[in-house]
């Protein structure tokens, strides 16, 4: 709050719009060096590596020095992720592939940090070059406009993963919120942070962590509420940093891209991935599934394009195969959605609520198997907690108590009922709409609840990533 | 940079819905502020202090940064962390201790951090409660040694602002987060499951860490009686499996010789850099005292703990000086009983070390 209220005080000053930039690019970098100091200069060194990436690709006469600029890019970004984020990863699957052939090997101990944001701002910068490689956009002008983009710091460590044709032309003409903006930037922090810190980590968080950190088979109850509190957890945990991110940025001027559009309520998966986490899932599109063909190169590479994307989807989050089994499980989900889309005829009755409503339920119901994935240690345990899911695994343990069960019960049923209310409508045009002092009383609600929260006991889960 | 079209993710555009803002954000600001008045008085009425610190990881690293050179560092579980009053020991031997015990924590785990810091060269008191001090893990708080190595510069600046804060706010406490107020709440149990061990709030901290037990816990009679209650489920709940003849397993020689040496090990270390450690263990009395005596007994445990480390060890049995303190609930000092208990037993302690030196030289 005090660097916030510092930053601000200065984007408010009499200063000129360059002084101002180069203040949030000093805020920006303390604000990662708090962290971190050290990894500082990572982010300084994928800057810089795109920036002049970029030019030279542009510059290039012949296609060869063209991808080879483009190789430089991808080697710098793709490099730092595969050393800090993937080395142990590739260094213990290795160790298994010499072991399995019988090659006495055992592999080094691989104590790395992983940097904290480092896929967010990776995928940023390699969007810049890709642009320019693929001749969608023009090099920047201005090094320190394109400095700040990487950097800016309401989005720099968990997104939303925002293209430099959406900030960069930003930080062009001096921006500075209006009253209105100002107050609901506001507004949108104190929402973000109620999400996480009251909804996620003080009602969820018991639940889920309660049922996935138990050794051995759960009991149905506690599994499915376990899966389900995780369903709502990391929802909130991401969907409030983004949604803190965008308020943090409002109140300084800027506009960010939204990054959740209300999810639980989707109906099938290619419409959940229009709401999850949009920044990645657009970002995906454009620079993986289009450029492999995307729906243009036949069926059967529609479909293999499909589980590309997600199964290299999966792999962003983490370097564990139980993220790649969740991203396969949604390139399948896709595939098939896409496969029935084709083969069955239209009926009247696809656009009946009670279809719709079953479809949603259907759809979250086939999310929450994703997470138990995404959420467990390992293989083995995903596959003992499925199994504990539905009443199949052998001697079940109770360990949730009434006191985890029914609030994260409580807040699930208000999350999934809100999500299908607000479907096809905005936030914003939802507080227009409603009256005055039950807008206050809602943000009163929220402002005293994380008072007396008394701040959050865990980083955001997406600071892993 | 020219504006992309076609494959824009979407418009960045952000409207702002239509409403008097500034008189819905004074409205709510104030509104909380009153709320927010009203919580704090709630809180105040229940016992609660400004000035009474969070027991965090982060009060624990600033204090861990204090232990370095000659400092003299107490490091426990909960009793010798609400047993030794730093004031009245630093009165009674112009020395102030840095306070690193924790509750529900092995000290194991903190000599061992002390030995492998070569900057640490002071005298270290170990406060002793068998079945932690024997534990196989580091037990509750352990946690606090890699949060101290690897504390960014946000969690510091967080942990200044925070204690800001709880100098001036009664209700800045774990036990009156809406978290913790859920957890604690009496719910009926689910058919087979243990009830659950989660203690209340039991101590009260000063900003160095220098820690009395909560006066309320010796004057609310429904509220000693739940603490009572806690420690007896936290010894079932932790109890292992009986054996074939329906009593809980001996710890085995081969484990205990291992715990001695390993500690020993540690101790070489920071003796072989001048600096010493000596045992305590503090009262503890009823239903603990049985419990704690019938499994883990003196001489398999304290006694060669002592011996085979060549150390000074202090135990409340040994010295009437020690004995007749008034104990709340089983374990822990009351808060004027821990300021004479200290008074008493820092003389001790010089004495003794003084006489182990003088005996190390005569050798």
């Amino acid at each position: 709050m005090v660097f916030f209220a510092i930053v601000v005080a200065l984007h408010h000053a009499p200063l000129s719009w360059r002084v101002k930039k180069i203040n949030l690019l000093l805020a920006s970098l303390i604000f990662y060096g708090a962290w971190s100091p050290p990894f500082v200069l990572l982010l300084l060194f994928s800057t810089v590596v795109d920036w002049f990436a970029a030019r030279w690709i542009h510059g290039a006469t012949s296609k060869a020095r063209r991808r080879a600029f483009l190789l430089l890019s991808l080697a710098g970004n793709l490099g730092l992720l595969g050393y800090f984020k993937y080395g142990e990863f590739l260094l213990e699957n290795f160790t298994h592939l010499l072991n399995a052939a019988g090659v006495a090997y055992k592999a080094p101990e691989w104590n790395i940090i992983l940097p904290v944001g480092i896929s967010f701002y990776t995928f940023e910068t390699l969007a810049y070059t890709l642009d320019i490689y693929l001749r969608r956009a023009a090099p920047g002008k201005s090094f320190l406009d394109f400095a700040l983009f990487v950097t800016f710091f309401p989005q720099l460590v968990a997104g939303p993963i925002v293209r430099p044709s959406q900030l960069v032309p930003q930080f062009a003409e001096p921006k500075r919120a209006t009253r209105p903006q100002f107050c609901w930037g506001l507004a949108l922090i104190i929402i973000g942070l109620f999400e996480k810190v009251v909804l996620a980590d003080s009602f969820l968080a018991p639940a889920a962590d309660g049922a996935f950190g138990h050794k051995g088979a759960l009991a149905p109850l506690d599994a499915w509420t376990g899966v389900l509190a995780f369903s709502g957890q990391i929802f909130f945990d991401f969907s409030g940093y983004s949604t803190t991110a965008i308020g943090t940025a409002l109140c300084l001027g800027f506009a960010l891209p939204n990054n959740f559009r209300f999810p639980y309520a989707a109906i099938g998966f290619s419409d959940f991935w229009r709401r999850w986490h949009i920044s990645l899932s657009t970002w995906l599109r454009d620079y993986l599934y289009i450029p492999l063909g995307g729906n243009q190169k036949g069926r059967l590479r529609t479909y293999a394009n499909l589980m590309i994307t997600m199964l290299l989807g999966g792999l962003w989050h983490g370097a564990s195969w139980t993220f790649v089994i969740w991203g396969g499980l949604h390139g399948l989900y896709l595939a098939v959605e896409r496969f029935l889309r084709e083969a069955m005829p239209a009926r009247d009755f696809y656009k009946s609520l009670w279809f719709r409503v079953a479809m949603a339920l259907l759809t979250y119901f086939l999310v929450n198997i994703t997470w138990v994935f995404f959420r467990a240690e390992g293989f083995s345990e995903a596959t003992l907690f499925l199994a504990s899911m539905f009443a199949m695994a052998p001697k079940p343990d109770r360990v949730l108590y009434w006191n985890s069960i029914l609030p994260a019960a409580i807040v699930i049923a208000g999350m999934v009922f809100t999500h299908w209310r607000m479907r096809s409508t905005t936030l914003e045009s939802v507080v227009e709409k409603t009256p005055a002092w039950l807008i206050g009383a809602v943000l009163t609600f929220m402002l005293f609840m994380l008072v007396i929260t008394q701040g959050s006991d865990s980083a955001f889960i997406y600071f892993q990533f | 940079m020219t504006k992309l079209a076609y494959f824009d993710p979407e418009d960045v555009h952000r409207p702002t819905p239509d409403r008097n803002w500034r008189a819905l954000a004074l409205a709510a600001i104030a509104a909380t502020a009153i709320l927010t008045v009203g919580w704090e008085f709630f809180w105040r009425g229940k016992g609660m202090t400004a000035g009474d610190f969070k027991n965090t990881e982060a009060l624990w690293a600033e204090a861990r940064r204090k232990a370095t050179g000659d400092a003299t560092v107490i490091i426990g579980s909960s009793r010798i962390f609400f047993g030794i009053d730093l004031d009245v020991w630093e009165e009674a031997s112009g020395v102030r201790p840095v306070q690193l015990a924790l509750e529900g924590t092995s000290p194991r785990i903190f000599l061992k951090d002390l030995a492998e810091d070569p900057d640490f060269k002071g005298q270290v008191i170990v406060g002793v409660t068998v079945p932690l001090f024997f534990g196989t893990d580091g037990g509750l708080r352990a946690a606090a040694i890699k949060y101290h190595r690897d504390e960014t510069p946000s969690q510091r600046l967080d942990h200044a602002l925070s204690k800001q804060l709880e100098g001036i706010f009664a209700f800045i406490d774990e036990q009156t987060r809406p978290k913790r107020q859920v957890a604690i709440w009496p719910a009926p149990l689910r058919e087979g499951m243990k009830p659950r061990f989660s203690p209340r709030k039991l101590e009260s901290l000063k900003a160095d860490r220098n820690t009395e037990l909560w006066a309320r816990v010796a004057t609310d009679e429904r509220y000693l009686a739940e603490a009572k209650q806690q420690w007896l489920v936290g010894t079932k709940n932790n109890a292992p499996p009986p054996g074939p003849d329906g009593k809980p397993p001996a710890m085995p020689d081969a484990a205990i010789d291992a715990v001695i040496a390993e500690v020993g090990a540690n101790i070489k270390k920071i003796r072989a850099r001048g600096g010493d450690v000596a045992f305590m263990r503090l009262p503890y009395d009823g239903a603990y005292a049985a419990l704690e005596d019938a499994a883990f007994p003196r001489a398999r445990f304290w006694d060669r703990l002592v011996k085979e480390t060549d150390s000074v060890g202090i135990a409340w049995q040994d010295h009437a000086a020690l004995q007749g303190h008034y104990i709340v609930e089983w374990s822990h000092l009351e808060a004027r009983a821990a300021e004479d208990y200290t008074r008493a037993v820092a003389p001790i302690y010089y004495e003794a070390m003084k006489k182990k030196a003088a005996e190390n030289a005569a050798r």
